[in-house]
């Protein structure tokens, strides 16, 4: 059984055909501010572009390392809606493909002492191997087994890796501290911030154009097919147990990268990222966004950090209640997400004004 | 749910069919039954059958948790990942009614009359189905109604006369409470009064507030409501009439009603507080389905996440009225004496009211083991005749196959679903007060029961409830016997000395049984293709 | 003869596909009603559109004069409709005899209704304690109208009732109808012909989801261009 959130119309409303950048106007303009938002900041700030370069310490630096956690958590989010929202695969394991890479990055840069690019590959490969896990239970388990399934897997390895005996090289319950100071001097997060906040969004713009191409590609034609209705998918002669693979490959080594970015930047790994509340956490960060429309994915993962961010700053303790409320009632009343229920509307905006002009010129269309 | 019902051939004779047709079933029966007997050559045979003892007793409170969940999934495709939080708050709530029976009284009042105005929800929803069409009357009107009404409700609930601890305070929190409990010392605390306002503007307000949320939830269900929704029927008035009168009446006895509580023995105070809770669990699993989960109704994924974030929400609350540090939760007396004439013997132990009793040479705890599976062996029994030989059954079990065939027989599927969300709730409140005098109460505690309960049902079939009762005992039993592996030790063959898995072990060997056995059989032990 | 069911113009969407665009007919009391029409034409879905399981996006459903327009199924079907699907929906894991209790909406229906029925499927009663997964197809068949006929409906909706069935018992599926057809209205979907013009009076032909013809049964029988234009071969 596939999963397609009730409504199968908001991934499919495709933008009419127009020039590149009439289409995705929205997302250049994004990318620009965001390239040019830590020196905005800075001159608010006082900061001259070039102490934010320098990566002097204020509220830019500050305000690029909560963007670059929103970065990294868009790239999950994204590999999540990939094999969601796209594909239709339910999983309760995600939180292992990413904690891999935050986990296996430490272990590769401190405790092998492996360069930069070796560890690149290493994570690569890690990705790729525990698709492969996933996928060889495929043809076995389908719909909410194969979560469960997922789910135990990934709950095993949580356990694994705070157990004592790999203490040396996880840090047990604590957590793996230090790797971003492993990480070379030239785009270290600390020393060069506005460097690896330009890697972290030009990574996220890869992946989110990667995505997109593979979406509209025959491909991702199949992937959709097989969300929506995979028996018919299957009696049209497509093998999906390989278009699924596929997808759960794209997707794992997506988000072990975000894996891998996240313990570059952040002082501690913790074992949080492996356990079920990061898999919630990502959920809610499609499902706020608007499952299978990618750029919610994006627009979701901004709103969950920001929202925890700024909720804790206010809030303190009840930040958590508070959090847990606003879940509950963007499930409620946002049904198809932000970017989902825009998208909606506003093909109900085109197809209202369609409907209108053929009434007036008598061209009775529909009805 | 809808399945197209296969003619299967009719069934051959010849054990040679049945065997190739249960293979799957029979390899982990063998795997199942060759661990539990080789054990015992690793270990002295009473200690064997306490673990195994133990064991059933983890699978009766894992039991109680998934079979609300399979009961709840089987007929409405709804995995409700909340469960071991209503399990955790079914343990709060037991020991505040045993512990502190006079914060329950206390609250009973105001919240008796939240829920009677609440309780007209047919009337309101009558009502707001009149309201006309459009953003204004239909969309912003029930948010801010809603929200006044929640606003005075919070307001005039923190004016109410609230006995209760003080977290801040050592001596009066639930950790000192309980213990006070345990050792026979505790006092009835003093009663409280209103603050700042008047009785009767306080029972008055608070009434008005939950119609108004009442009228704003209203509003919400019936945003896009074509048609007036029914008037109200007679039962719905004499509901709520009878849930206010019961506050009121509470509030008027409530000192002498407290001094008879707190004299009463901790046996009757704990079988007291056993019913109550079970149903306050009914209440709210019903008012949860109705509210959060109905509207969802369609779109599982997001039936899912909803039950993800009230789980979430439950823990939170939990954590600020109750705290965080762990406490516990005193033995009832007639499961734990000491002195002369204990422990009991045989069967006649049973009822000694000693806190262990021998069998077979071994002894057993009277409560944690004893009761807690007698409990579990009840349950089972009566919800198997609930389902086999009630109308609700019958249409639980046609349900769980074919809902919508079961609503063109003209049968309100929706109520059945709220029913049966609330007897889900029901019995993992019951779990949770069950296991609080054995385990004690964390906010922790319902995370590792869920993760339990999911795999007792994934092993013993999703949709399958005698599945559940299954799965919950080879959970329960496998559970017990790695932890006594724990300190025993497995011989293996290879190595000198035998293998101690590690704490750590534990749960990840019981979720790589359920993963082993996913595999082997996609569906479960019993369950059925869907 | 007083219209039961008045069927205007109803618009029927399935997720974003517009399967029913416009059908419209009425079902006279007392009358056995054919829809036909080809595969996937909409007759199904418009059985599902009158009891409310697939509901009309416009249009309306008025039956004994009362609009069934925004009611839940369980609604209409409480008003008097029973529904026999077409995969026949008996529910395996109850017995013959639940199957058949499940279907009463007062007390004791069954009791009081169990002549018609065993008379009309004596079959039924040497089958009545075994599960319905026990069944063969034919005799879900019968459990399935059978199930239909327990409560007091005033009308009967039924899809394919002589799909799978060996030749016998379709004549006996048959002999059923007719004699329900004394005390209530029906209203079948039939691929089979020969079935369908022997048993209805009136029909009324679906064609890509729209409702084109309809008339007297005895009428169609000898209009030969009809039948190939909208079924197929005759």
């Amino acid at each position: 059984m596939a999963y397609s959130g009730g409504r199968s119309d908001v991934t499919t409303l495709a933008a009419p055909k127009t020039s590149f950048f009439r289409r995705h106007a929205m997302f250049i303009v994004v990318v620009v501010v965001a390239v040019a938002f830590p020196f905005l900041v800075g001159l608010l700030d006082g900061q001259s572009p070039a102490d934010v370069i320098a990566s002097e310490g204020g509220n830019s630096k500050f305000l690029m390392g909560l963007a670059i956690e929103v970065f990294i958590l868009a790239i999950f989010a994204l590999s999540y809606d990939l094999l969601l929202g796209i594909t239709g695969l339910l999983s309760f394991g995600h939180q292992m493909f990413f904690a891999v890479g935050a986990y296996g990055t430490g272990i590769m840069l401190q405790s092998f002492e492996w360069s930069l690019f070796a560890t690149l590959i290493g994570v690569i490969v890690a990705g790729v191997l525990q698709a492969l896990l996933f996928g060889v239970v495929l043809p076995r388990v389908q719909g909410i087994t194969f979560a469960l399934v997922t789910l135990g897997i990934a709950s095993m390895f949580w356990i694994v890796i705070q157990s004592p005996e790999l203490g040396d090289w996880t840090g047990a319950d604590v957590g793996l501290q230090g790797t971003s100071a492993f990480v070379p001097e030239w785009i270290n997060t600390n020393d060069h911030r506005y460097r690896f906040y330009l890697l972290a969004l030009v990574v996220l713009v890869f992946f989110y154009l990667l995505y997109r191409r593979i979406v509209e590609s025959p491909t991702g034609a199949v992937l959709v097919a097989n969300r929506e209705n995979e028996d018919r998918a299957l009696m049209l002669g497509y093998n999906t147990f390989w278009f699924k693979l596929f997808a759960l490959l794209v997707s794992s080594i997506t988000a072990a990268l975000a894996g891998m970015l996240w313990a570059m930047h952040q002082p501690i790994v913790t074992p949080t990222v492996a356990s079920l509340g990061w898999m919630v956490a990502v959920l809610l960060m499609v499902l706020i966004g608007g499952i299978g429309t990618l750029s919610g994915a994006i627009v979701g993962a901004a709103v969950y950090r920001l929202l925890s961010y700024y909720l804790e700053r206010w809030f303190g303790g009840g930040a958590s209640l508070m959090l847990g409320v606003a879940y509950v009632l963007l499930v409620l009343f946002v049904p198809y997400g932000i970017v989902g229920t825009w998208r909606l509307k506003k093909f109900q905006i085109t197809d209202g004004r369609k409907r209108l002009v053929a009434m007036l010129t008598n061209r009775g269309s529909g009805g | 749910m809808t399945t197209t019902t296969a003619t299967k051939p009719p069934r051959a004779t010849g054990t040679s069919r049945w065997l190739k047709q249960n293979r799957g079933r029979l390899a982990l029966a063998a795997f199942f039954a060759f661990v539990v007997f080789s054990a015992l050559f690793t270990m002295d045979t009473n200690d064997w059958l306490i673990t195994i003892i133990r064991g059933l007793a983890v699978g009766a409170i894992t039991f109680l948790v998934a079979s609300g969940l399979s009961l709840i999934f089987g007929l409405m495709d709804v995995l409700s990942l909340a469960h071991g939080e209503f399990y955790m708050l079914g343990a709060y709530v037991g020991w505040t009614i045993y512990v502190r029976p006079d914060t329950f009284l206390d609250i009973l009042t105001p919240v008796a009359l939240v829920l009677s105005a609440l309780a007209l929800l047919p009337l309101w929803r009558h009502v707001a189905s009149r309201w006309p069409r459009g953003k204004w009357p239909r969309i912003i009107t029930p948010i801010v109604v809603g929200l006044a009404g929640l606003a005075i409700v919070l307001f005039v609930f923190a004016k109410f006369p609230l006995s209760i601890w003080d977290l801040e305070v050592y001596t009066d929190t639930p950790i000192n409470n309980a213990v006070a409990l345990d050792q026979g010392v505790q006092e009835v605390p003093p009663p409280a009064g209103f603050d700042g306002i008047s009785p009767l503007v306080g029972i008055i307000s608070i009434w008005l507030g939950g119609a108004l949320l009442g009228l704003g939830i209203a509003g919400g269900v019936e945003r896009k409501a074509e048609v007036t929704a029914p008037l109200a029927g007679r039962s719905t008035y004499v509901i709520a009439a009878t849930v206010a009168i019961l506050g009121l009446v509470v509030y008027t006895v409530n000192d002498p009603l407290t001094d008879w509580w707190y004299a009463l023995g901790t046996t009757p105070r704990f079988f007291f507080a056993l019913g109550i809770t079970v149903v306050l669990g009914f209440g709210l699993g019903a008012f949860v389905e109705v509210v959060f989960i109905r509207p969802l109704y369609d779109r599982l994924l997001y039936q899912l996440m909803m039950t993800l974030g009230l789980g979430f929400i439950i823990i939170e609350v939990v954590r600020s009225v109750w705290g965080r540090p762990a406490f516990t939760m005193p033995k009832p007396a007639a499961f734990n004496g000491t002195g002369e004439g204990c422990p009991g013997e045989g069967l006649g132990g049973l009822f000694s009211g000693c806190s262990t009793i021998k069998i077979f040479d071994s002894r057993v705890r009277l409560y944690n083991e004893v009761f807690i599976i007698l409990v579990g062996i009840i349950v089972l029994v009566g919800i198997n005749l609930i389902i086999k030989r009630t109308r609700l059954g019958m249409i639980i079990r046609a349900g769980v196959q074919d809902s919508e065939m079961v609503e063109a027989l003209g049968i309100n599927v929706r109520r059945v679903f709220t029913v049966t969300f609330g007897m889900g709730v029901a019995l993992a409140s019951l779990g949770g007060v069950i296991a609080a005098p054995a385990v004690g109460l964390s906010p922790g505690m319902g995370a590792t029961v869920l993760l339990l309960a999911l795999i007792a049902m994934a092993i013993g079939g999703l949709t399958s409830f005698s599945g559940a009762a299954v799965g919950a005992v080879v959970v329960g039993v496998m559970q017990q016997f790695m932890i006594k592996f724990g300190s025993v030790g497995i011989p293996v063959p290879w190595m000198e000395e035998p293998f101690k898995p590690s704490p750590v072990l534990v749960p990840a060997s019981v979720i790589l049984l359920m993963i082993v056995v996913l595999l082997v059989l996609p569906h479960g032990l019993f369950g059925r293709e869907e | 003869m007083s219209v039961l069911l008045d069927v205007r113009d109803i618009n029927t969407y399935i997720g974003q596909f517009h399967i029913l665009e416009g059908v419209s007919f009425e079902v006279p009391e007392g009358e056995i009603v054919a829809l036909l029409g080809r595969n996937g034409a909409g007759k199904t879905t418009t059985l599902k559109s009158i009891l409310g399981l697939a509901p009309p996006r416009t249009g309306d459903v008025v039956f004994e004069g009362k609009d069934l327009r925004g009611l839940h199924s369980f609604d209409v079907a409480a008003k008097g409709i029973g529904y026999v699907p077409e995969n026949r929906a008996i529910f395996g894991a109850l017995s013959v005899e639940e199957n058949l209790r499940i279907a009463e909406r007062s007390k004791g229906d069954l009791d009081r209704k169990s002549e018609l029925i065993f008379g009309l499927f004596p079959d039924l009663k040497r089958l009545i304690n075994l599960p319905g997964t026990n069944l063969s197809g034919g005799q879900q068949q019968m459990l399935a109208v059978a199930r239909a006929l327990v409560p007091d409906n005033r009308l009967l909706l039924i899809d394919e009732p002589s799909e799978g069935l060996a030749p016998v018992l379709i004549e006996q599926m048959m002999d059923a109808i007719m004699q329900l057809s004394d005390e209530t209205t029906v209203l079948i979907v039939e691929q089979n012909f020969i079935v369908a013009s022997r048993l209805a009076q009136h029909y009324v032909i679906i064609e890509e989801g729209t409702s084109v013809v309809s008339g007297d049964m005895e009428d169609l029988v000898n209009d030969d261009d009809t039948i190939r234009k909208y079924l197929g071969a005759a």
